[in-house]
């Protein structure tokens, strides 16, 4: 393996996957680590995406495709780097690639594994809103098509009992209790890590009544409401599973000074969340709650007034602060500060927070490893000193995407191209 | 060598197995009565895709000596690819295989077994009608120049240059106005975050020039340029003397900047050159000339007002920069003056990175914020009306406008002579808005920095990088571009050169040859989108592996 011509790839969301299809077209063997059992990272959860409302789904699943079908990419799932030593032009790294205990050639992905298996869970690729199985996919269309058993829940596999439900029910003799864990060593000239985000936990806001309320929803649960691959296959409805809101509130900049910044994508995708709410429930009347609108890009603004127009009532709160949600008798209760200053109050039956987008877990563990800073947020520090840099203080690696700060998808892909010329660069000269 | 249609019906293990009757499939294929003169081979196989199955299907290839291939198997989404492949290693042209959806569209969506079936077997028949009509089609390569030019001596268009050029790879930097550099250099300084000072922006302009691999047109312009990825023609033209200069270039990177807008266009604004009205540019180049800000009477403003968004709801957009710098102006006055009263106006504050918002936290104190619904200055006052609904007027030493970025006018030229298209607001079109953002519409054209909309230094410098790193990805010097093989042809004996085509054609792929009167497909340009075909009304022109007979007999076939 020369290590000039190989590139590690961690993380293989919108960001990872586009530096990946780009350095394998130039003929660079690529590896591209993934903690999860599927590739796609956070794009794959949104329903479509703003502003041209086009499927996310249409859009990401044939880059999805392409990477899984190109040789020189080498897709490593449910997989974690340990190691990285070394210089630029020349990394020794170690993955952990874990058992996944379905062997990934042999299996069709034709589902009938996981409704026999006994054991479930809280799904939280979905956001906590249903259950999977010891053994499942994340959600319909999940890439590889392939389930992953979780070895601390599957009877058979924390020693619980014999169970043998899903080796009988598949056809292909995919399932493979013997897979054992499995250290790879590998030789990189260069390293990109694209590990996503995540976002703040919307029960630690005070007054928002997250967690405490079932009326209340963050953004990325309504998210997944939305999608039609969603645990209500794109039904807008409440917690119970039935009833269809009347009246929805979208508060925006949750959390946003907790955080200290602002989180870049909640404006936008409050806009096509109006859009997509309305067409499901023609009938819901909703009310956009913010304080300040970002919008920086020609083509936002355009279609942010066409909602205002007819979609959503935008109301402006003076001191976000100064917001309390209550429930009362079932309705939940939003008091806040009017334009004038003036305490107003808001029934509806349903509330999104816009939950800031904070840097993924185990980002210190990530930056230690790989010997980088953390900027003071906790998201990967990019050189100083240098303008629009995604070079780390560690010659050879690169941080891109939101696992270097919130942005959204074209900016990521910027940056991962712009991460390619880097490595390209480095590699070739 | 006669025709033999070798029919492989994958069961997809139990997917397509349990919910259609292959037997029947086999059998009725078989037994086809339009095809009894031709030979068939027809047989089922449990699972096409995995190691075996190709192998398997390789040697059918070989075996039967087939000259058509068609696999019933899952959508070409998923393994149109990995069956391609195979006809390549069988030594059969990929272009004689068609592959038909009986997982998708019959055993996953019909939970009859008799009807799915009845489906299955009509999606293949008319598959095998489609493959008898197809031709084989061969792969061509074109040599291909790793050369850039650059269009802007700015902070993108250099960033840009020195980005890609190297010993295997020449850059060709073009700027009209006499300096490189563009607007950046008239900053006194740049944001905190941005990390560095205009002065490494001087030094990127010497290490340019310096470059042996780069070479620099000041007071030039883009005169001429044809082409298409790989292969640019260039004529430049020297503003001045009126010399032209040709090149040859495999892309172009478009990276001519934008314009601070004139607030008198906006809002009713009615100010002289007389009043104490300013936009953020002109402090900007006035702090930075003269290191002081004063009024025209030469003392230091003792009472402030800054407005954002001017012009913001006439363009359609936000300017994304405006916030910013207006920060960095109050901290300029501040810094001036300890005793500057400082009004800030604004309908909405944008502050998109990370880092923005601790700044502005840190110079704001002492401001006094107001927000409003909108404003206009008259003459030296500025009237605004408050979120409230309150009207006001303030009379200020000094007001200074956040003027909306505008689009150069030149991008109208641009868009005609490199084919590409412009975004309604006058900034240019990505290719793709979410995935394929310095990309446009023509291969091996890119466009980076405030000419694809308004954006800070830091994104114009991450654009330029991005689209170098597309050209060095795509560009590999010494390799070979192989372009789509499923274009258009014009036949000309039924051409009657009404140019019809070339309105339609959105990637300039078309042209006309006046000595012979037709138009003429440029078969490196054109990507089968087939809008000619649909356009033509001599039906002259077809697009290969889309003609008439073959979408006709799968059509004939399906409907039957």
């Amino acid at each position: 393996m020369n290590p000039k011509e190989t590139v590690l790839v961690i993380g293989s969301g919108i960001a990872g996957m586009e530096a990946s299809l780009m350095l394998s077209k130039a003929g660079k063997k690529v590896y591209l680590v993934e903690r999860l059992p599927l590739i796609g990272g956070n794009v794959i959860k949104t329903g479509e995406s703003f502003p041209n409302m086009e499927c996310s789904t249409c859009l990401v699943a044939p880059i999805q495709q392409e990477i899984l079908q190109d040789k020189n990419i080498e897709v490593l799932t449910v997989s974690n780097v340990q190691s990285v030593s070394g210089k630029a032009g020349n990394f020794d790294v170690t993955i952990l690639k874990k058992a996944r205990y379905v062997n990934i050639s042999a299996c069709l992905g034709c589902g009938m594994c996981y409704p026999v298996c006994p054991v479930s869970q809280p799904n939280n690729w979905e956001q906590g809103l249903v259950e999977k199985k010891a053994i499942y996919v994340e959600c319909a269309g999940s890439l590889p098509n392939v389930p992953v058993i979780d070895s601390k829940l599957c009877l058979r596999l924390n020693g619980t009992e014999e169970c043998n439900l899903c080796t009988e029910a598949c056809m292909f003799g995919a399932i493979d209790f013997s897979e054992q864990d499995e250290l790879i060593e590998i030789k990189a000239g260069a390293i990109i890590a694209a590990t996503g985000f995540d976002t703040i936990d919307a029960s630690e806001i005070e007054n928002q009544g997250y967690g405490k309320y079932p009326g209340v929803f963050t953004a990325y649960e309504l998210e997944r409401l939305l999608a039609s691959n969603g645990p209500t296959e794109g039904k807008l409805r409440l917690r119970d599973g039935e009833t269809k809101p009347e009246t929805a509130a979208i508060i925006h900049c949750t959390g946003r000074d907790l955080v200290g910044y602002c989180s870049n994508v909640c404006c936008s995708y409050s806009a096509r969340h109006a859009h997509f709410m309305k067409e499901k429930l023609p009938e819901i009347k909703i009310y956009d709650i913010y304080t300040d609108l970002c919008l920086p890009d020609k083509h936002f603004q355009k279609l942010n007034t066409e909602i205002r127009k007819t979609k959503s009532t935008y109301i402006y709160q003076s001191d976000p602060q100064k917001l309390v949600i209550e429930e009362n008798a079932g309705k939940l209760k939003l008091n806040y500060l009017n334009n004038e200053q003036k305490s107003t109050s808001l029934d509806v039956d349903m509330v999104i927070l816009t939950t800031a987008i904070k840097p993924a877990a185990g980002m210190p563990e990530l930056a230690e490893l790989l010997g980088i800073n953390l900027d003071k947020y906790g998201f990967l520090q990019t050189q100083e000193g240098s303008i629009g840099s995604i070079c780390t203080n560690r010659s050879g690696i690169y941080a891109i995407g939101c696992a270097e700060g919130p942005k959204d998808i074209p900016s990521s892909v910027v940056q991962s191209s712009a991460a390619v010329a880097q490595v390209m660069n480095l590699l070739e000269n | 060598m006669s025709d033999k249609i070798g029919i492989y019906v994958c069961e997809c293990g139990p997917n397509i197995a349990s919910k259609v009757d292959i037997e029947r499939i086999v059998a009725e294929i078989s037994a086809l009565e339009d095809m009894k003169d031709i030979e068939l081979v027809v047989k089922p196989y449990k699972l096409l895709c995995s190691v075996a199955g190709k192998a398997y299907l390789e040697e059918e290839i070989k075996a039967n000596d087939l000259t058509h291939l068609v696999c019933a198997a899952c959508s070409p989404r998923v393994h149109d690819s990995t069956f391609k492949e195979v006809c390549k290693k069988a030594g059969l042209n990929p272009y004689m295989y068609k592959i038909v959806n009986i997982r998708e569209q019959c055993a996953w969506v019909i939970s009859d077994k008799e009807e799915a079936t009845d489906k299955a077997i009509q999606y293949i028949h008319s598959g095998i009608g489609r493959v008898l009509y197809q031709e084989p089609l061969i792969e061509k390569q074109l040599e291909s120049n790793p050369d850039v030019l650059v269009i802007g001596g700015g902070i993108a268009g250099m960033e840009s240059a020195l980005n890609l050029a190297g010993k295997n790879r020449r850059v060709f930097l073009v700027e009209r106005e006499e300096e490189l550099g563009g607007k950046v250099v008239n900053y006194k300084r740049l944001l905190p975050r941005q990390g560095i000072t205009v002065s490494s922006i001087q030094n990127k302009i010497s290490e340019l020039n310096k470059n042996p691999f780069i070479k620099v047109f000041t007071s030039t312009e883009l005169e001429k340029i044809v082409g298409f990825l790989g292969n640019f023609e260039i004529i430049l033209k020297h503003n001045k003397s009126g010399e032209e200069i040709e090149l040859l270039a495999g892309a172009v990177i478009l990276a001519n900047g934008s314009k601070e807008a004139d607030p008198h266009d906006f809002q009713g604004n009615e100010y002289s050159k007389d009043d104490e009205v300013y936009t953020a540019l002109e402090i900007e180049k006035m702090y930075n000339q003269t290191e002081k800000i004063t009024m025209k009477n030469g003392n230091i403003p003792q009472s402030v007002a800054l407005v954002h968004c001017i012009g913001r709801k006439e363009v359609g957009y936000c300017s994304k920069v405006c916030c910013n710098y207006l920060v960095k102006i109050t901290d300029y006055l501040k810094e001036l003056s300890e005793k500057v009263k400082i009004t800030d106006l604004f309908d909405d504050i944008c502050l998109p990175e990370k880092e923005d918002q601790e700044y502005y936290e840190k110079v704001m104190t002492q401001v006094k914020s107001v927000r409003i619904t909108n404003s206009r200055v008259e003459g030296s006052e500025l009237h605004y009306t408050e979120i409230s609904g309150k009207e006001s007027v303030i009379k200020p030493d000094m007001i200074i406008l956040a003027s909306a970025l505008l689009p150069s006018e030149e991008n109208v030229h641009f868009a005609d002579i490199l084919n590409i298209d412009q975004h309604e607001s006058g900034f240019f079109l990505e290719s793709h808005i979410k995935i394929k953002p310095v990309s446009t519409n023509t291969d091996g054209v890119f466009v980076v920095g405030s000419t694809r909309g308004a954006c800070g230094i830091s994104d114009a410098v991450l654009q330029a990088q991005a689209a170098a790193g597309n050209i060095l990805t795509q560009l590999i010097p010494g390799q070979k571009i192989i372009p789509e093989v499923m274009v258009s042809e014009i036949l000309e004996a039924y051409c009657t050169g009404c140019k019809t085509c070339l309105e339609v054609c959105v990637f300039g792929a078309i042209y006309f040859d006046e000595e012979r009167g037709i138009s003429v497909v440029n078969e490196a340009i054109c990507r089968g989108c087939g809008n000619c075909v649909g356009s033509c009304p001599s039906g002259s022109i077809r697009t290969r592996h889309f003609t008439n007979p073959q979408i006709y007999q799968e059509v004939k076939e399906a409907l039957r």
